[in-house]
Protein backbone atom coordinates (compact mmCIF):
# COMPACT_ATOMS: atom_id res chain seq x y z
CA UNK A 1 0.00 0.00 0.00
CA UNK A 2 1.59 3.24 -1.10
CA UNK A 3 1.41 5.89 1.59
CA UNK A 4 3.00 9.30 1.45
CA UNK A 5 4.02 11.53 4.30
CA UNK A 6 0.85 13.53 4.57
CA UNK A 7 -1.68 11.10 3.26
CA UNK A 8 -2.70 7.64 4.25
CA UNK A 9 -4.81 5.07 2.46
CA UNK A 10 -7.64 6.57 0.44
CA UNK A 11 -5.92 9.94 0.33
CA UNK A 12 -7.08 10.61 3.87
CA UNK A 13 -5.18 13.37 5.64
CA UNK A 14 -3.26 11.92 8.57
CA UNK A 15 -5.19 14.12 11.01
CA UNK A 16 -8.34 12.19 10.25
CA UNK A 17 -6.85 8.74 10.49
CA UNK A 18 -7.90 6.39 13.22
CA UNK A 19 -5.18 4.53 15.05
CA UNK A 20 -5.46 0.77 15.38
CA UNK A 21 -5.78 1.38 19.09
CA UNK A 22 -8.88 3.54 18.52
CA UNK A 23 -10.41 0.76 16.46
CA UNK A 24 -9.47 -1.95 18.92
CA UNK A 25 -11.09 0.03 21.76
CA UNK A 26 -14.24 0.53 19.67
CA UNK A 27 -14.36 -3.19 18.87
CA UNK A 28 -14.15 -3.96 22.57
CA UNK A 29 -17.10 -1.65 23.12
CA UNK A 30 -19.25 -3.69 20.77
CA UNK A 31 -20.34 -7.03 22.04
CA UNK A 32 -19.81 -10.06 19.87
CA UNK A 33 -17.05 -11.19 17.57
CA UNK A 34 -16.32 -8.99 14.56
CA UNK A 35 -14.36 -10.92 11.99
CA UNK A 36 -12.39 -7.96 10.73
CA UNK A 37 -8.91 -6.97 11.81
CA UNK A 38 -8.25 -3.43 13.07
CA UNK A 39 -5.97 -2.95 10.07
CA UNK A 40 -8.68 -3.86 7.58
CA UNK A 41 -11.19 -1.64 9.34
CA UNK A 42 -8.74 1.25 9.15
CA UNK A 43 -8.41 0.74 5.41
CA UNK A 44 -12.18 0.56 4.90
CA UNK A 45 -12.65 3.69 6.99
CA UNK A 46 -10.05 5.66 5.04
CA UNK A 47 -11.57 4.68 1.70
CA UNK A 48 -15.12 5.39 2.90
CA UNK A 49 -14.05 8.78 4.24
CA UNK A 50 -12.44 9.66 0.92
CA UNK A 51 -15.60 8.52 -0.87
CA UNK A 52 -17.75 10.70 1.41
CA UNK A 53 -15.57 13.73 0.70
CA UNK A 54 -15.89 13.13 -3.02
CA UNK A 55 -19.66 12.65 -2.73
CA UNK A 56 -20.08 15.89 -0.77
CA UNK A 57 -17.72 17.68 -3.16
CA UNK A 58 -19.93 16.64 -6.07
CA UNK A 59 -23.37 16.85 -4.51
CA UNK A 60 -23.17 20.20 -2.70
CA UNK A 61 -23.79 22.99 -5.20
CA UNK A 62 -23.13 26.72 -5.27
CA UNK A 63 -26.86 27.34 -4.82
CA UNK A 64 -26.79 25.35 -1.54
CA UNK A 65 -23.83 27.27 -0.19
CA UNK A 66 -24.45 30.81 -1.35
CA UNK A 67 -25.44 33.68 0.88
CA UNK A 68 -28.60 35.39 -0.22
CA UNK A 69 -29.81 38.09 -0.38
CA UNK A 70 -26.57 39.85 -1.23
CA UNK A 71 -25.49 43.42 -0.64
CA UNK A 72 -24.48 44.83 -4.01
CA UNK A 73 -23.52 48.19 -5.45
CA UNK A 74 -24.19 49.89 -8.78
CA UNK A 75 -21.51 50.56 -11.37
CA UNK A 76 -21.99 54.30 -10.98
CA UNK A 77 -21.86 54.39 -7.17
CA UNK A 78 -19.05 56.42 -5.66
CA UNK A 79 -16.37 54.61 -3.69
CA UNK A 80 -17.65 56.40 -0.60
CA UNK A 81 -21.04 54.77 -1.14
CA UNK A 82 -19.40 51.44 -1.78
CA UNK A 83 -17.31 51.70 1.39
CA UNK A 84 -20.40 52.65 3.35
CA UNK A 85 -22.38 49.71 1.99
CA UNK A 86 -19.56 47.28 2.76
CA UNK A 87 -19.06 48.64 6.27
CA UNK A 88 -22.78 48.50 7.01
CA UNK A 89 -23.12 44.91 5.80
CA UNK A 90 -19.87 43.86 7.46
CA UNK A 91 -18.54 42.25 4.30
CA UNK A 92 -15.13 42.53 2.69
CA UNK A 93 -16.34 42.39 -0.89
CA UNK A 94 -19.48 43.19 -2.90
CA UNK A 95 -20.58 42.51 -6.47
CA UNK A 96 -20.96 45.48 -8.80
CA UNK A 97 -24.11 45.37 -10.95
CA UNK A 98 -25.29 47.15 -14.06
CA UNK A 99 -28.82 48.49 -14.32
CA UNK A 100 -30.28 45.11 -15.31
CA UNK A 101 -28.79 43.40 -12.28
CA UNK A 102 -26.00 41.70 -14.22
CA UNK A 103 -22.69 41.25 -12.45
CA UNK A 104 -19.92 43.40 -13.94
CA UNK A 105 -17.25 42.75 -11.34
CA UNK A 106 -16.46 42.45 -7.68
CA UNK A 107 -15.03 45.16 -5.48
CA UNK A 108 -13.23 44.16 -2.32
CA UNK A 109 -11.06 45.62 0.40
CA UNK A 110 -8.11 44.62 -1.75
CA UNK A 111 -9.26 46.92 -4.55
CA UNK A 112 -9.40 49.81 -2.07
CA UNK A 113 -5.96 48.99 -0.70
CA UNK A 114 -4.55 48.84 -4.21
CA UNK A 115 -5.63 52.42 -4.74
CA UNK A 116 -4.52 53.70 -1.34
CA UNK A 117 -1.00 52.36 -1.65
CA UNK A 118 0.71 53.34 -4.92
CA UNK A 119 3.30 50.63 -4.34
CA UNK A 120 0.48 48.18 -4.62
CA UNK A 121 1.20 46.04 -1.58
CA UNK A 122 -2.56 45.37 -1.37
CA UNK A 123 -2.29 44.85 2.35
CA UNK A 124 -3.63 46.97 5.15
CA UNK A 125 -0.26 47.01 6.89
CA UNK A 126 1.44 48.10 3.66
CA UNK A 127 -0.83 51.13 3.57
CA UNK A 128 -0.26 51.87 7.26
CA UNK A 129 3.52 51.57 6.85
CA UNK A 130 3.64 54.06 3.98
CA UNK A 131 1.28 56.38 5.75
CA UNK A 132 3.38 56.46 8.93
CA UNK A 133 6.82 56.59 7.33
CA UNK A 134 6.22 58.86 4.38
CA UNK A 135 2.98 60.62 5.10
CA UNK A 136 1.70 59.30 1.81
CA UNK A 137 -1.78 58.15 2.52
CA UNK A 138 -3.94 59.90 0.05
CA UNK A 139 -7.56 58.97 0.09
CA UNK A 140 -8.35 61.98 -2.07
CA UNK A 141 -8.13 60.22 -5.46
CA UNK A 142 -10.73 57.75 -4.25
CA UNK A 143 -13.29 60.51 -3.88
CA UNK A 144 -13.58 60.90 -7.62
CA UNK A 145 -13.74 57.23 -8.46
CA UNK A 146 -16.76 55.10 -9.21
CA UNK A 147 -17.28 51.45 -8.40
CA UNK A 148 -16.85 50.48 -12.06
CA UNK A 149 -13.33 51.93 -12.09
CA UNK A 150 -12.11 50.29 -8.90
CA UNK A 151 -13.69 46.86 -9.27
CA UNK A 152 -11.93 43.71 -10.38
CA UNK A 153 -13.50 42.78 -13.69
CA UNK A 154 -14.62 40.70 -15.37
CA UNK A 155 -16.01 38.96 -12.33
CA UNK A 156 -14.98 35.37 -11.69
CA UNK A 157 -18.50 34.04 -11.30
CA UNK A 158 -20.14 30.70 -10.65
CA UNK A 159 -23.24 29.02 -11.99
CA UNK A 160 -25.78 27.82 -9.41
CA UNK A 161 -24.91 24.20 -10.28
CA UNK A 162 -21.14 24.57 -9.67
CA UNK A 163 -20.04 21.86 -7.24
CA UNK A 164 -18.19 22.34 -3.99
CA UNK A 165 -15.12 20.74 -5.59
CA UNK A 166 -15.27 23.16 -8.55
CA UNK A 167 -15.71 26.16 -6.24
CA UNK A 168 -12.71 25.14 -4.12
CA UNK A 169 -10.60 24.68 -7.24
CA UNK A 170 -11.67 28.07 -8.61
CA UNK A 171 -10.91 29.91 -5.36
CA UNK A 172 -7.51 28.29 -5.17
CA UNK A 173 -6.52 28.80 -8.80
CA UNK A 174 -7.68 32.44 -8.98
CA UNK A 175 -6.56 33.35 -5.47
CA UNK A 176 -9.97 34.78 -4.61
CA UNK A 177 -12.06 34.63 -1.45
CA UNK A 178 -15.55 35.08 -2.85
CA UNK A 179 -17.40 34.78 -6.10
CA UNK A 180 -20.85 35.87 -7.25
CA UNK A 181 -23.31 33.17 -8.28
CA UNK A 182 -25.11 34.23 -11.45
CA UNK A 183 -27.88 32.84 -13.65
CA UNK A 184 -27.30 32.21 -17.36
CA UNK A 185 -28.07 35.87 -18.11
CA UNK A 186 -25.32 36.96 -15.73
CA UNK A 187 -27.80 38.25 -13.13
CA UNK A 188 -26.80 38.01 -9.49
CA UNK A 189 -28.29 35.14 -7.46
CA UNK A 190 -26.00 35.10 -4.42
CA UNK A 191 -22.43 35.10 -3.20
CA UNK A 192 -20.20 32.23 -2.12
CA UNK A 193 -17.30 33.10 0.13
CA UNK A 194 -14.57 30.96 1.70
CA UNK A 195 -16.47 31.10 4.97
CA UNK A 196 -19.40 29.36 3.25
CA UNK A 197 -17.09 26.48 2.35
CA UNK A 198 -16.05 25.78 5.90
CA UNK A 199 -18.65 23.07 6.16
CA UNK A 200 -21.10 24.34 8.73
CA UNK A 201 -23.88 24.95 6.25
CA UNK A 202 -23.02 22.05 3.99
CA UNK A 203 -22.71 19.85 7.07
CA UNK A 204 -26.16 20.77 8.28
CA UNK A 205 -27.64 19.96 4.92
CA UNK A 206 -25.87 16.65 4.45
CA UNK B 1 4.89 -4.32 -0.06
CA UNK B 2 7.55 -6.98 -0.41
CA UNK B 3 6.77 -10.66 -0.02
CA UNK B 4 8.80 -10.85 3.21
CA UNK B 5 7.18 -7.74 4.66
CA UNK B 6 3.77 -9.27 3.94
CA UNK B 7 4.75 -12.41 5.84
CA UNK B 8 5.38 -10.38 8.99
CA UNK B 9 1.73 -9.29 9.12
CA UNK B 10 0.49 -5.72 9.30
CA UNK B 11 -1.98 -5.52 12.12
CA UNK B 12 -3.07 -7.16 15.34
CA UNK B 13 -5.55 -9.75 16.49
CA UNK B 14 -9.10 -8.56 17.26
CA UNK B 15 -9.97 -8.36 20.98
CA UNK B 16 -11.22 -11.30 23.06
CA UNK B 17 -14.99 -11.44 23.41
CA UNK B 18 -16.77 -11.08 26.76
CA UNK B 19 -17.64 -14.00 29.00
CA UNK B 20 -21.29 -13.39 28.22
CA UNK B 21 -20.56 -13.77 24.51
CA UNK B 22 -18.69 -17.01 25.20
CA UNK B 23 -21.62 -18.31 27.22
CA UNK B 24 -24.16 -17.63 24.46
CA UNK B 25 -21.81 -19.13 21.84
CA UNK B 26 -21.57 -22.23 24.02
CA UNK B 27 -25.33 -22.50 24.46
CA UNK B 28 -26.04 -22.02 20.74
CA UNK B 29 -23.51 -24.65 19.74
CA UNK B 30 -24.81 -27.07 22.35
CA UNK B 31 -28.44 -26.71 21.26
CA UNK B 32 -27.71 -26.56 17.53
CA UNK B 33 -25.51 -29.63 17.36
CA UNK B 34 -27.74 -31.23 20.03
CA UNK B 35 -30.74 -30.85 17.73
CA UNK B 36 -29.14 -32.52 14.70
CA UNK B 37 -27.37 -35.18 16.75
CA UNK B 38 -30.49 -35.94 18.80
CA UNK B 39 -32.89 -36.15 15.86
CA UNK B 40 -30.31 -38.20 13.93
CA UNK B 41 -30.13 -40.62 16.83
CA UNK B 42 -33.91 -40.82 17.15
CA UNK B 43 -34.86 -41.22 13.51
CA UNK B 44 -31.85 -42.25 11.43
CA UNK B 45 -29.85 -44.65 13.62
CA UNK B 46 -29.59 -47.94 11.74
CA UNK B 47 -30.85 -46.46 8.45
CA UNK B 48 -28.81 -45.51 5.37
CA UNK B 49 -29.62 -41.86 6.08
CA UNK B 50 -28.14 -39.36 8.49
CA UNK B 51 -28.87 -35.85 9.67
CA UNK B 52 -25.38 -35.00 10.75
CA UNK B 53 -22.19 -34.20 8.90
CA UNK B 54 -18.79 -33.21 10.33
CA UNK B 55 -18.75 -29.72 8.81
CA UNK B 56 -21.74 -28.76 11.00
CA UNK B 57 -19.24 -28.43 13.86
CA UNK B 58 -17.41 -25.79 11.85
CA UNK B 59 -20.67 -24.05 10.92
CA UNK B 60 -21.58 -23.91 14.62
CA UNK B 61 -18.47 -21.80 15.34
CA UNK B 62 -19.75 -19.24 12.90
CA UNK B 63 -23.52 -19.19 13.33
CA UNK B 64 -23.39 -19.32 17.14
CA UNK B 65 -19.92 -17.85 17.78
CA UNK B 66 -19.37 -15.15 15.14
CA UNK B 67 -22.94 -14.14 14.43
CA UNK B 68 -22.11 -10.73 12.93
CA UNK B 69 -19.81 -12.28 10.36
CA UNK B 70 -20.96 -12.16 6.74
CA UNK B 71 -19.75 -15.78 6.57
CA UNK B 72 -22.31 -16.74 9.23
CA UNK B 73 -25.44 -15.25 7.68
CA UNK B 74 -28.33 -17.46 6.50
CA UNK B 75 -27.54 -16.91 2.82
CA UNK B 76 -23.95 -18.00 3.36
CA UNK B 77 -24.68 -20.79 5.81
CA UNK B 78 -27.49 -22.60 4.00
CA UNK B 79 -26.44 -21.52 0.51
CA UNK B 80 -22.75 -22.35 1.00
CA UNK B 81 -23.48 -25.71 2.61
CA UNK B 82 -25.98 -26.95 -0.02
CA UNK B 83 -24.00 -25.62 -2.99
CA UNK B 84 -20.75 -27.17 -1.74
CA UNK B 85 -22.52 -30.46 -1.16
CA UNK B 86 -23.72 -30.48 -4.79
CA UNK B 87 -20.20 -29.65 -6.02
CA UNK B 88 -18.67 -32.36 -3.80
CA UNK B 89 -21.10 -35.05 -4.95
CA UNK B 90 -20.51 -34.06 -8.59
CA UNK B 91 -16.72 -34.40 -8.14
CA UNK B 92 -17.17 -37.77 -6.48
CA UNK B 93 -19.47 -39.01 -9.27
CA UNK B 94 -17.19 -37.70 -12.01
CA UNK B 95 -14.09 -39.37 -10.59
CA UNK B 96 -15.21 -42.43 -8.63
CA UNK B 97 -12.25 -44.31 -7.18
CA UNK B 98 -9.88 -41.35 -7.59
CA UNK B 99 -10.27 -39.45 -4.32
CA UNK B 100 -6.74 -38.01 -4.63
CA UNK B 101 -8.03 -35.93 -7.56
CA UNK B 102 -11.75 -35.67 -6.75
CA UNK B 103 -11.06 -34.27 -3.26
CA UNK B 104 -8.99 -31.20 -4.25
CA UNK B 105 -11.26 -30.48 -7.22
CA UNK B 106 -14.35 -30.72 -5.01
CA UNK B 107 -13.00 -28.20 -2.50
CA UNK B 108 -11.53 -25.83 -5.08
CA UNK B 109 -14.72 -25.68 -7.12
CA UNK B 110 -16.84 -25.39 -3.98
CA UNK B 111 -14.88 -22.31 -2.86
CA UNK B 112 -15.23 -20.70 -6.29
CA UNK B 113 -18.94 -21.56 -6.51
CA UNK B 114 -19.53 -20.00 -3.09
CA UNK B 115 -17.58 -16.89 -4.04
CA UNK B 116 -19.45 -16.54 -7.31
CA UNK B 117 -22.83 -16.77 -5.56
CA UNK B 118 -21.82 -14.61 -2.57
CA UNK B 119 -22.41 -17.56 -0.27
CA UNK B 120 -18.87 -18.12 1.04
CA UNK B 121 -19.13 -20.22 4.19
CA UNK B 122 -15.84 -21.91 5.17
CA UNK B 123 -17.43 -25.14 6.45
CA UNK B 124 -18.83 -25.59 2.94
CA UNK B 125 -15.32 -26.61 1.86
CA UNK B 126 -15.44 -29.39 4.43
CA UNK B 127 -18.90 -30.43 3.22
CA UNK B 128 -17.56 -30.78 -0.34
CA UNK B 129 -14.53 -32.72 0.91
CA UNK B 130 -16.68 -35.08 2.97
CA UNK B 131 -18.75 -35.87 -0.14
CA UNK B 132 -15.55 -37.42 -1.54
CA UNK B 133 -13.74 -38.82 1.50
CA UNK B 134 -16.83 -39.67 3.61
CA UNK B 135 -16.85 -43.33 2.63
CA UNK B 136 -19.51 -45.60 1.10
CA UNK B 137 -22.34 -44.39 3.34
CA UNK B 138 -21.96 -40.87 1.95
CA UNK B 139 -21.33 -42.03 -1.64
CA UNK B 140 -24.50 -44.12 -1.59
CA UNK B 141 -26.61 -41.05 -0.86
CA UNK B 142 -25.73 -39.48 -4.21
CA UNK B 143 -27.21 -36.01 -4.64
CA UNK B 144 -29.54 -36.68 -1.71
CA UNK B 145 -26.48 -35.74 0.39
CA UNK B 146 -27.17 -32.07 -0.47
CA UNK B 147 -30.68 -32.30 1.01
CA UNK B 148 -30.17 -34.86 3.76
CA UNK B 149 -28.07 -34.45 5.85
CA UNK B 150 -26.73 -31.12 4.53
CA UNK B 151 -29.83 -29.04 3.63
CA UNK B 152 -32.13 -30.37 6.35
CA UNK B 153 -29.43 -30.19 9.04
CA UNK B 154 -28.50 -26.66 8.05
CA UNK B 155 -32.11 -25.48 8.24
CA UNK B 156 -32.51 -27.04 11.67
CA UNK B 157 -29.32 -25.38 12.93
CA UNK B 158 -30.45 -22.09 11.40
CA UNK B 159 -33.77 -22.28 13.29
CA UNK B 160 -31.87 -22.74 16.56
CA UNK B 161 -29.58 -19.80 15.67
CA UNK B 162 -32.57 -17.53 14.99
CA UNK B 163 -33.93 -18.25 18.46
CA UNK B 164 -30.80 -18.47 20.62
CA UNK B 165 -28.92 -15.57 19.01
CA UNK B 166 -31.85 -13.21 19.55
CA UNK B 167 -32.51 -14.03 23.22
CA UNK B 168 -29.85 -11.74 24.76
CA UNK B 169 -30.43 -7.99 24.48
CA UNK B 170 -26.95 -7.37 23.07
CA UNK B 171 -27.08 -9.95 20.30
CA UNK B 172 -29.05 -10.03 17.08
CA UNK B 173 -29.16 -12.38 14.12
CA UNK B 174 -29.18 -12.32 11.15
CA UNK B 175 -27.47 -9.23 9.83
CA UNK B 176 -29.19 -9.94 6.50
CA UNK B 177 -31.15 -12.78 4.89
CA UNK B 178 -30.38 -12.60 1.18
Amino acid sequence: MPSGQDQGPGGLPLDYQLSEHDILEAMKGLSGYLDITPGDFKEVFALAYGQALTRLGLSVKAQDLMTTPVVSVGAGDSLAQVAHAMAQAGVSGVPVLDEEGRVLGVISEKDFLKRMDPLGSQSFMGVVARCLSQGACLLAPLLEERAAQAMSAPAVSLGPQATLAEIRALFASRGINRAPVVDDQGRLLGMVSRADLLGTRAGRRA
Amino acid sequence: MSFWAKLKGTTQSPPRVSLEEMAWSWLGSLLGIGAVAGLNHLYFAGTPWTLIVGSFGASASLIYGAIKSPLAQPRNFVGGQVLSALVGVSAQMALPGHPWLAAPLAVAFAVVAMHATKTLHPPGGATALIAVVGGPQVHDLGYLYALLPVGAGALLMLAIALVVNNLPAKRRYPEFWL
